[in-house]
């Protein structure tokens, strides 16, 4: 498969990590940690930029639906059906609007998977990765996936403590004390 | 209810992980090289010019277009999804097939090599499968954070969607013709109109106003009289999901105090029905649980929508692997990547121009444009010819 003039560019850059050791499974599974953490780092980095921008948007759709949940709930609680029907229409309504724009915000998120996706395809389409003992192979969308994953569950521990965490936590202060004034 | 929460999602999520794994076998990574090898060479429509320059999948020839035009229908995407709604995936689906010019760059290999027809047609519904994944993704994590789960509800909902997300597949992968994959989107395209124009008739206005009055009304009875240092205090969590019995034709539970009840057949079949029109047109499926189990079942709503994001999660999981691993389906990861960029982009300018735009007036003007779209498909689909350009 041909490869993109961005991907041409990058390339150089990018296998490098798969030639950390000289042990081919190590080399492939390293190296597409790397570029996990990379699609990782740079999804958050665009997330945090956009919610600058959305997010008050966001939260104030979402609470209009929390506001609703809450009110259906409490009529629940009254034995009052009616009330708690209409809340709950109302809710689901917010909640509706609040999902889509959630969707189309995680593409902030989500985009660098996809560019390193293809540029793994252009790599390693062919690639088989058997899986010791079982028969079976992963493809490189599995074993990225197997590796995002974690790498994911990971960073959201640590973030707070690197630095971009850091900016990210005053940039969130900042927007608050406006959303305050 | 976390140790609930987790006895539902513990064997879903090993579920999907064991059926990502199991289902993992050699790729058939040459398949689309096959396929193209297969189709006789040549310059004309329906033939491989091995000497034109890489398009679409990599196919010498394919469609191809400058990059910015994918992140410009990928703003239009994401700025609908952050305006209107559910039919930013309709126009997803609408750029792959039309806008693009795949749908009919696969049509000429009707007759010239069908396995090649019936392969793009399979990347163009994977493609818009992705952003179906994405959706699932979104919604089991915010529905999660806020929603409550129903044992048996979510075991019915999964045990519909897995097999439709196995049946599917099997049924459909390499046997599709464009065409009729086309038709079928048409369908769906006046599905998601219908649903729309129902929200602005004067009757689907008229049941919104009359629920913010219910709401309203109960809210200034009763909430407001409660002093705002106690509402906090509230503990809603102790009050969550009881369920009262199970029988093959009555599930019973009770929320709040209240008593609910489904026949569990509702969501097997929901399950199935919705998860299968995900697996087959790419779009319209996820979004459509929390609609139909609150409408046809009467549940609440965030029962359903919390336990049904776990079954959607499940079969998106079941849906993309089944198409991409076990069927080998390829995609182009670089035309999904230009697409999310601009879909990112639109989703930052559709809350900055939606204040500015009457709801209702972008509903009647995608009322107009689905209207357009699903004739257009229908008639290319099941009469050979678009009645309408540009389709």
């Amino acid at each position: 498969m041909g490869m993109h003039p961005l991907y041409l560019f990058l390339d150089p850059y990018l296998i490098r990590f798969y030639r950390l050791t000289a042990v081919a499974w190590v080399d492939f599974l390293l190296g597409t940690l790397v570029v996990a953490v990379l699609a990782l780092l740079v999804g958050e980095f665009t997330s945090a930029l956009a919610s600058l921008v959305v997010r008050p948007h966001l939260d104030q759709v979402a609470g209009e639906a929390r506001k609703y949940h809450e009110l259906s709930l409490k009529a629940l609680q009254a034995g009052d059906r009616p009330a708690y029907e209409a809340a709950d229409k109302l809710a689901k309504d917010a909640f509706s609007k609040s999902f889509f724009m959630q969707l189309a915000f995680s593409a902030t998120f989500f985009w660098p998977v996809f560019f390193a996706l293809g540029w793994m395809q252009t790599r390693f389409l062919q690639l088989e990765f058997p899986l010791p003992g079982t028969g079976f192979s992963l493809g490189y969308i599995s074993a990225f996936i197997l590796l995002y994953i974690p790498a994911y569950l990971v960073f959201k521990r640590v973030i707070h403590k690197l630095p971009f965490g850091r900016l990210k936590g005053i940039l969130n202060t900042y927007r608050r004390g406006q959303a305050m004034e | 209810m976390r140790t609930r929460r987790l006895t539902v999602i513990g064997p879903l999520a090993a579920l999907a992980l064991l059926a990502a794994l199991i289902l993992v076998h050699p790729a058939a990574a040459g398949k689309l090289e096959e396929a193209i090898a297969q189709t006789p060479t040549g310059a004309g429509p329906g033939l491989i010019n091995p000497s034109a320059s890489p398009g679409f999948m990599g196919i010498p020839g394919a469609p191809s277009h400058f990059w910015l035009w994918y992140i410009l229908w990928g703003v239009w995407v994401g700025w609908i999804f952050s305006s209107v709604g559910a039919f930013g995936g309709i126009m997803a689906g609408v750029g792959h097939i039309s806008v693009f010019g795949l749908s009919d760059y696969a049509a000429t290999f009707k007759k010239t090599s069908p396995t090649l027809n019936k392969m793009l047609t399979d990347s163009i519904r994977t493609s818009n499968q992705y952003l179906v994944g994405l959706s699932a993704l979104i919604s089991s994590f915010t529905y999660y954070r806020m929603g409550r789960l129903v044992l048996p509800l979510g075991l019915c909902l999964a045990i519909g969607g897995l097999l439709a997300g196995y049946v599917v597949p099997l049924l459909t992968v390499g046997k599709l013709d464009v065409s009729l994959y086309v038709g079928f989107f048409g369908i769906i395209v006046f599905a998601v109109a219908f649903v729309l124009f129902y929200e602005t008739t004067p009757r689907g206005q008229e049941s919104r106003k009359a629920a913010r009055a219910a709401a309203k009304a109960f809210e200034d009875a009763h909430i407001k009289k409660i002093p705002e240092y106690q509402v906090g205090k509230i503990d809603t969590r102790a009050l969550g999901v009881r369920v009262t019995g199970w029988s093959p034709t009555k599930v019973s539970f009770t929320f709040y105090g209240a008593e609910f009840s489904f026949n569990p057949l509702w969501p097997i079949l929901g399950g199935f029905v919705i998860n299968g029109i995900s697996a087959f047109i790419g779009v319209g499926g996820g979004f459509l649980y929390v609609p139909f189990l609150t409408s046809v079942a009467g549940l609440p709503m965030f029962i359903v929508a919390g336990t049904s994001a776990l079954a959607v999660l499940v079969g998106m999981i079941i849906n993309i692997f089944n198409m991409m691993v076990v069927r080998a389906v390829p995609v182009d990861f670089l035309l999904i990547f230009t697409e999310l960029i601009g879909i990112a982009i639109g989703s930052v300018l559709g809350p900055m121009t939606s204040k500015k735009i009457p709801e209702i007036w972008l509903k009647r003007l995608f009322i107009v444009l689905a209207i357009y779209v699903g004739i257009g498909y229908l008639t290319k689909g099941f009469m050979g010819k678009s009645i309408f350009p540009g389709m």
